[in-house]
C-alpha cells in the first residue's frame, strides 16, 4: 500500500521512501518522513493536486506523485 | 571580526529572535523561507556583531537560500553559534544541532515555543537537555524577546572559549574513515577536522567544494567508496541514522511526551482552508475583499482626503510662504508645480499602499501563505512551476524587488530562474499609484473590478509565460515541491504594524529621493525647450522626448507626447508615471489632473495605458535585483525584451479590439 492509497484522517507506518530524487529524498527526510513514523493524511487537493500529510505534529504539503512513491502498512 | 552567528530549521523564529538581540525589525513572517540572505547587526549593549542565516535542515543545502548557511560556517569566522531550537520539533531540531556541536564552536541553544510544544503535549526539560548536549540550553519565547537577557549572558560567557564538543559515536567503520580522512585534511580548514571529515562522507557538496579547490580529492573519495561498501549502505544515511538514534535517546531521557494533542486551531481552519472543493476558491475570494478594502471601501475615500490636503491647504499654504519669502517665479513654480504636484502627487496613495501592505504582511504572519503555495500547486505544476513559486508572486504584489529575491527558496535552478522572469508581472504596489488615478477617473464606480482585472492579467501573463518557457528553453526534468505547512498563529498587532511600516517606508523613502529627484528634473524639462526657457510645454524638452515614441504607441490609443514621456521616466521607478502626469497635466484647481486627463484619454485608452503600464517592463530596481539574483546580463535583457513586447502586443489587442467592439 502507498501513502495515497489512504482515506482522509487514516493513518499508516511508513515502509519504504522509493523516491528517486535524492533531493527530494533528503527534504523529506529532514522533515521526519521515514521508516517507521505513523503518517496521516490530512488532506488532498483536487485534479492529482498535493497532499497534505501530518508526521510527528508536522504538517507536510507535497505532490501526489511523490506520495505515492511512500510505501506505508 | 568575528560574528555571533544564528543557526536553526525555517520557521523556528531566528529572524525574530536577531531582532529582539540587536534593536532592528527585520522581516519575519511564519512560512519556511523568509530570510533568504544573510543579515548583521550589532549585540544591543554588547557591541558584538550578530549575523541571522536563512534556516536549514541540515548543513547540507538543496537550496540557495540553504546554501547562505554553509556558507557561512565554510568562510566567515563566527566566535559562537546561537542555536535557536524548536521545542514542538524537537527531533528534526536536534539534526542540525548535532552537526553544528561538531562543528567545534561555541553553541548556546536558544529554546524555542515551548509553549507550542507544551499545547502538544510535549514538556521538554531544559536542564537536563543541557546536560545531554554538554552546551547551555536557554528557553526563550523569540515573538516577545522573554529570556533574551539569559541568552544574552549565557552567549557572552560562551564566546570564543574552548568548547568540548559531544561525540556521537557513528561505528568503528565510518570512525575509521574519519580519521583517514581527517589525516589529509589541511589545518586550516573551518571547523573540526572530524566535522569537516563527516560532512564530505555524508555527501555534501558545498564541503567538497571547498576541498577541491585546495587539493585532489580522489584519496577521499576513494575512502568514502570503501567505507560504503563496508557498511553495505550509503554514508549518509548511515550517519543520519546514527545521529537519530543518539537523538531519539536524547528525547527520551529529556523530554516528557504526555499526549500528542492535535493542534485544534490549526486542524479547524486547515480543514476549511485546504478542503479539496472550497480551497482555492476561498483564496480568490479573500484575494477580491483585499483589493475591495484597498480600492473602494477604505483605500480610496482615505486617498481623496489625503489628495485634498495637498492640493488645497498645502499648496496654498506653501504658495503663501514662497510669496513671503520672496522666492522668484521660477523658484516657485519648480516647487509648487514640480515637487508639489510630482511628489504630492504619489503621496496621496499612501493609504492605499499601506492597506495592501497590511494584508499581505497578514497573509505573511497568519501562517496562511503555505497553505496557498499547496492550493496553488496544481495550477503551477500544470505551467512547469511548483506551488512555492506563488510565495514570491504573492510577495511581489508589494514590490517586484524581494519577490525576485525570495525566489531562493525554492530548489530546481530552472523553476527558480522562470519565476524570476515571471516576477515583473506581478502588479507592485509602485503601479497601484497610475490604476488609482485612471481607473478613479474613468471607472469611478468599477474601480476595484478593473483593477482587480489588472492584477489578473499580470498573473495570467507571468504564468503563461512561464509555461512558454517551461515547455521551451527551460524544459524541467523534475520539478520538486515539498513544503511545511506550520501552525497558524494570531498575528501580534505590533510585528503587523512593523512589518507594513518596513515595507511602506520604502515607498516613502521613494517619493522622497527618487520621485524628488525626478519629479524636479521633469519639471526642468518641460521648462527648458530646444528654443529656450519658459516655453510653452507644448515646445519644450520633455515634448520632444515623448513626441520620439508616441508614434510607436499612437496604435495603443495613447498617441501623445505625454505618455509617451511619463512612460519613459516610469522606467526609474513606475509611479513616476503619475508624477510626471501630474506635472505636464498640472493645474491648480482641486481635482483638476482627473478633469485634464479625461479631456486627453477616453476610458478605453486608459485601459490600454493601464495595461501597459503593468506590463511593460521591470523598474530600475528590479532590473538590477534580477540581474543579481540571475547573475546574467543575458536573462536581464531578456526579462526586458519580452516585457516591452508583451506589453506591446497586449495593449494592442485590447485598444484595438475594443475599438472594433465599440467601447467609447
Amino acid at each position: 500500500m502507498v501513502l495515497t492509497d489512504l482515506h482522509k484522517g487514516e493513518t499508516a507506518v511508513v515502509v519504504r521512501l522509493a523516491i528517486e530524487q535524492e533531493a527530494l529524498k533528503q527534504r523529506l527526510l529532514h522533515l521526519g518522513v521515514k521508516e517507521g513514523k505513523t503518517v496521516r493524511l490530512k488532506a488532498a487537493m483536487p485534479f492529482g493536486g498535493p497532499v497534505m500529510i501530518e508526521i510527528d505534529g508536522q504538517a507536510i504539503g507535497l505532490r501526489r506523485k511523490e506520495a505515492s512513491s511512500i510505501e506505508v502498512k | 571580526m568575528s560574528y555571533i552567528a544564528l543557526f536553526g530549521n525555517p520557521n523556528t523564529g531566528k529572524t525574530s529572535l536577531f531582532n529582539c538581540l540587536t534593536g532592528s525589525y527585520e522581516y519575519v513572517g511564519n512560512w519556511s523561507g523568509v530570510t533568504v540572505e544573510k543579515k548583521i547587526g550589532v549585540l544591543r549593549q554588547h557591541g558584538v556583531s550578530v549575523v541571522d542565516l536563512p534556516g536549514v535542515y541540515s548543513l547540507q543545502p538543496l537550496s540557495r537560500d540553504e546554501g547562505v548557511a554553509t556558507d557561512f560556517l565554510l568562510t566567515e569566522p563566527c566566535s559562537a553559534i546561537v542555536n535557536i531550537v524548536d521545542a514542538s520539533q524537537l527531533r528534526r531540531n536536534l539534526h542540525l544541532t548535532v552537526q553544528l556541536l561538531e562543528f567545534g564552536r561555541p553553541v548556546v541553544i536558544a529554546l524555542n515555543m515551548v509553549d507550542v510544544a507544551e499545547k502538544r503535549g510535549v514538556k521538554v526539560d531544559a536542564a537536563k537537555l543541557s546536560k545531554y548536549l554538554g552546551v547551555p540550553v536557554i528557553p526563550v519565547i523569540a515573538r516577545t524577546g522573554k529570556g533574551t537577557n539569559e541568552l544574552v549572558h549565557a552567549v557572552l560567557a560562551a564566546k570564543d572559549k574552548p568548547h568540548s564538543s559531544i561525540a556521537v559515536d557513528y561505528g568503528v567503520e565510518v570512525e575509521n574513515a574519519i580519521r583517514s580522512i581527517a589525516e589529509q585534511l589541511p589545518d586550516d580548514v573551518p571547523g573540526n577536522k572530524r566535522w569537516a571529515a563527516l560532512q564530505f562522507l555524508e555527501g555534501n557538496e558545498r564541503i567538497a567544494a571547498y576541498l577541491r579547490g585546495r587539493f585532489d580529492l580522489s584519496p577521499l573519495l576513494a575512502i568514502r567508496e570503501e567505507t560504503e561498501q563496508a557498511l553495505g549502505c550509503q554514508a549518509a544515511k548511515h550517519i543520519y541514522e546514527t545521529r537519530d538514534r543518539w537523538i531519539s535517546e536524547t528525547i527520551a531521557a529529556t523530554a516528557i511526551e504526555f499526549e500528542q494533542k492535535p493542534l485544534t486551531l490549526t486542524e479547524k481552519i486547515d480543514a476549511v482552508v485546504t478542503n479539496r472543493y472550497v480551497g482555492l476558491p476561498i483564496f480568490l475570494a479573500l484575494m477580491y475583499v483585499v483589493f475591495m478594502l484597498t480600492f473602494n471601501w477604505l483605500g480610496t475615500p482615505l486617498a481623496d482626503r489625503l489628495d485634498a490636503f495637498f492640493s488645497g491647504p498645502l499648496a496654498d499654504g506653501l504658495s503663501r510662504f514662497l510669496d513671503w519669502a520672496g522666492a522668484s517665479p521660477f523658484i516657485k513654480a519648480l516647487v509648487l508645480d514640480g515637487v508639489v504636484a510630482g511628489v504630492g502627487g504619489v503621496l496621496v496613495f499612501v493609504p492605499q499602499i499601506f492597506i495592501l501592505f497590511f494584508f499581505i504582511s497578514l497573509l505573511e504572519d497568519s501562517g496562511y501563505m503555505a497553505r496557498v503555495a499547496m492550493v496553488m500547486d496544481r495550477v503551477m505544476e500544470a505551467i512547469g512551476l511548483n506551488g512555492k513559486a506563488f510565495i514570491p508572486m504573492i510577495i511581489g504584489f508589494g514590490c517586484n524587488v524581494p519577490g525576485v529575491m525570495a525566489a531562493r527558496t525554492i530548489e530546481q535552478p530552472k523553476e527558480r530562474l522562470m519565476t524570476i522572469l515571471a516576477l515583473p508581472f506581478m502588479s507592485c504596489s509602485a503601479r497601484l499609484p497610475v490604476y488609482a488615478l485612471f481607473a478613479g477617473t474613468f471607472f469611478a464606480r468599477e474601480q476595484a473590478l478593473v483593477v482587480f482585472s489588472l492584477y489578473v492579467l499580470g498573473i495570467v501573463v507571468a504564468l503563461g509565460l512561464a509555461k512558454l518557457f517551461s515547455s521551451t528553453l527551460l524544459k524541467n526534468e523534475n520539478s520538486l515541491f515539498v513544503i511545511e505547512l506550520p501552525p497558524y498563529r494570531v498575528p501580534q498587532a505590533l510585528t503587523l504594524w512593523r512589518s507594513t511600516w518596513e515595507k511602506g517606508k520604502g515607498f516613502i523613502r521613494k517619493a522622497g529621493t527618487f520621485i524628488f529627484g525626478g519629479s524636479v528634473a521633469i519639471w526642468l524639462l518641460t521648462y527648458v525647450g530646444p528654443r529656450g526657457v519658459g516655453v510653452p510645454m507644448d515646445d519644450s524638452l520633455l515634448a520632444a522626448i515623448g513626441g520620439l515614441i508616441a508614434p510607436l504607441l499612437s496604435p495603443l490609443g495613447f498617441g501623445a507626447w505625454q505618455a509617451g514621456a511619463a512612460l519613459i521616466t516610469g522606467f526609474l521607478a513606475k509611479e513616476v508615471v503619475v508624477s510626471t502626469m501630474n506635472i505636464i497635466y498640472h493645474v491648480h484647481e482641486e481635482n483638476g489632473l482627473k478633469q485634464v486627463i479625461a479631456s486627453h484619454f477616453t476610458p478605453l485608452s486608459a485601459f490600454s495605458f493601464m495595461v501597459f503600464v503593468l506590463l511593460y517592463t521591470p523598474c530600475l530596481a528590479t532590473v538590477a535585483a534580477i540581474r543579481k539574483e540571475t547573475g546574467s546580463w543575458k536573462w536581464t535583457l531578456l526579462s526586458i525584451g519580452i516585457a516591452l513586447t508583451v506589453a506591446y502586443m497586449i495593449s494592442l489587442l485590447v485598444y484595438q479590439a475594443g475599438k472594433i467592439v465599440g467601447f467609447p
